[in-house]
Formats: structure tokens, C-alpha cells, sequence
């Protein structure tokens, strides 16, 4: 069973708080393999990844067909945050049932506290060339972490949770 | 569609490296870090892995050769980009030896092997309206023309 530490913790926050830009990467349920970055990270719990459902294509498509994601930082790589958190997602969109769980996560507290993300933490470091005009969130990505392993250099693939 | 790479991708790859995606066939991805990228043409991409990199993404190609990647660091935001296409894993040859000898030059990387990508799609990635937008299906000069509009910069390659 996976509990994050605190550095992984202050990692996997928005950039604009200390945190990272991450990598998102999922695939199809026959193996094809998508990868996007994503700013509005944060954990729940401590073996949970949220990431906000903003302007996901594929990668949507994919969790909706295959739960199986690894997540990991895209930026900074040089203060230790060499990490890969595999493991199970679902995209909790508006609409889903209130009482809707996953691995201990409740659909309702989610969307309550994570539902809003550009308002609770918008985009201010964002450069104004990348940045989007409007915002509209239609859920939160809950990762249920199962493991995570090093892609620090000398040791990729090493198992740390 | 063919897949056009602009100078300033080329420069965006080879200066941060890449994080690399693989899937078993069942569909559970793997990432591991390109930290020595080479850009090869238009459309091939060559990255140098040292063993324990190699070690986790040799076994998922050699049953799914399909790869994904972005640009490392600061390009995962300033090069919106995904590139995606078919990967080989080379451990001899002319250009494992010219792509192994350079990577320990820059960055004292011990290749163990060479992860040869030819690229297939180009996606950009950037958020709004245009993220998922397909860019394989540009010319080279409608490419760059849409890139100039958008953004100019280009990095200094990484020690």
C-alpha cells in the first residue's frame, strides 16, 4: 500500500505553489500510448493523485477505456522528483453519483473542493503565449497510486513505494 | 500523413530531452526519461538509453513497439507538443555507435542502447481549443508558418 511522502506531497502541487508541471500518460485498452502534461495537480489522501479535467482528448478517452495511468513530474527533474506513480484513474465528471467511491475516494468531496480549480488556484505563472483564455473544468482525474519507481538516472525502474 | 519536425522542435528535443511512454498490449503504460535526444530528419528521432532505462522499455517494445513522448522540463510547457510513432531498440550498428558516442560526449551517458523513433503523428498539446489539434498533416511550410504565429523561442541546449 502506497502513502506518499511529504517531498512527493509538495511535488505533485500546482507550479505556482512549489509543485510540478507533471506528465499525464495513459493508453488505449490496445496499447497506444498517450502522453500530456498537465498544470493543476494536487494529492488527496496519501495515495492520491487529482488532476483537473480541463481540456482532455485522449487522454480521456483512454481512462474511459483503461483505467491503467502513470504519472510523473515533467518540471523541475533537478531537486529529487524523480518518480513514477502508476496506477488506476477515473475521470469524476459532473453528474457522476454523489456517493460514487474509488479506492476511498468520494465523488462529492472531490468535486466540492477540486471543482473550481481555476478560481482556487488560477494560472498565474502560466506565460501569457500558453496560457487559456477560458477555463472550463468538467471534472477532477482521480489516480489511485499502486506504486511508484525511480527514473532517476543510474536507477530507472527501481521500485521506492 | 507525414510528420514534418520545425527547427525549433528539433531544438526544443535535442535541448531537454524527452520523457518517453510505452504500453504493454494490455494497455499499462511505462515512462522513462530520453535525456540524450538526436534529432535524425524530419521524422526520426534517436535517444540514448543508459541500462537500467533500457531495462524497463526494452520488454514493452519488443511486444508494442508504439511510443509517445514530450519534451522534457520546461518544454513540456513551452513545446506543446506530443509526438507519437514506432520505436526499435538498436544495441549496434552505425547509429547506435554515432548516437552512443555523442551522448557520452554531452552528457557522459553510457548507452546502453538506442531507442530509434520514427514518427508517425504530431499533435499540439497546448491548452484551449487547440490542444489535440493534428499537425502531420501540414507542410513543412504551413507548419512553420503556424509555429512563427505562436511562438519564437528557441533554448540553449542543456550540459
Amino acid at each position: 500500500m502506497v502513502k506518499f511522502t511529504k517531498e512527493m506531497k509538495e511535488a505533485l502541487r500546482v507550479p505556482g505553489k512549489g509543485g510540478s508541471l507533471i506528465y499525464l500518460c495513459t493508453s488505449s485498452r490496445d496499447g497506444k500510448p498517450n502522453i500530456a502534461a498537465m498544470r493543476f495537480v494536487a494529492t488527496h489522501m496519501d495515495d492520491k493523485i487529482l488532476i483537473a479535467d480541463m481540456f482532455l482528448l485522449k487522454t480521456k478517452a483512454n481512462i474511459k477505456e483503461n483505467p491503467n495511468v502513470a504519472v510523473t513530474i515533467c518540471h523541475p527533474l533537478d531537486e529529487g522528483r524523480w518518480w513514477v506513480f502508476r496506477g488506476k484513474a477515473v475521470d469524476m465528471e459532473y453528474g457522476f453519483p454523489r456517493d460514487f467511491d474509488w479506492y476511498g475516494a468520494n465523488a462529492t468531496d472531490i468535486l466540492n473542493e477540486w471543482g473550481n480549480w481555476n478560481k482556487a488556484e488560477p494560472p498565474d505563472e502560466v506565460p501569457p503565449d500558453i496560457v487559456f483564455p477560458k477555463a472550463v473544468q468538467r471534472g477532477v482525474v482521480v489516480v489511485h497510486v499502486e506504486e511508484v519507481y525511480s527514473i532517476k538516472p543510474g536507477h530507472t525502474g527501481e521500485k521506492i513505494l | 500523413m507525414q510528420v514534418h519536425l520545425t527547427g525549433r522542435m528539433k531544438a526544443w528535443i535535442e535541448a531537454m530531452g524527452c520523457h518517453l511512454c510505452v504500453a504493454t498490449p494490455e494497455g499499462v503504460p511505462s515512462v522513462v526519461l530520453g535525456r540524450y535526444a538526436e534529432v535524425r530528419g524530419d521524422d526520426e528521432v534517436a535517444f540514448a538509453l543508459a541500462a537500467d532505462e533500457v531495462g524497463v522499455i526494452a520488454p514493452v517494445i519488443a511486444e508494442n513497439p508504439r511510443v509517445a513522448f514530450g519534451v522534457s522540463r520546461q518544454g513540456g510547457i513551452r513545446a506543446a507538443y506530443q509526438f507519437k510513432g514506432a520505436g526499435e531498440i538498436l544495441r549496434s550498428g552505425d547509429l547506435f555507435d554515432a548516437v552512443a558516442a555523442q551522448a557520452k560526449e554531452e552528457k557522459g551517458i553510457d548507452a546502453a542502447a538506442v531507442l530509434h523513433v520514427r514518427l508517425t503523428e504530431l499533435y499540439c498539446t497546448k491548452p484551449g481549443y487547440e490542444a489535440g489539434q493534428r499537425l502531420d498533416g501540414m507542410t513543412p511550410d504551413e507548419l512553420n508558418t503556424w509555429e512563427r504565429q505562436r511562438w519564437k523561442d528557441v533554448p540553449r541546449k542543456r550540459d
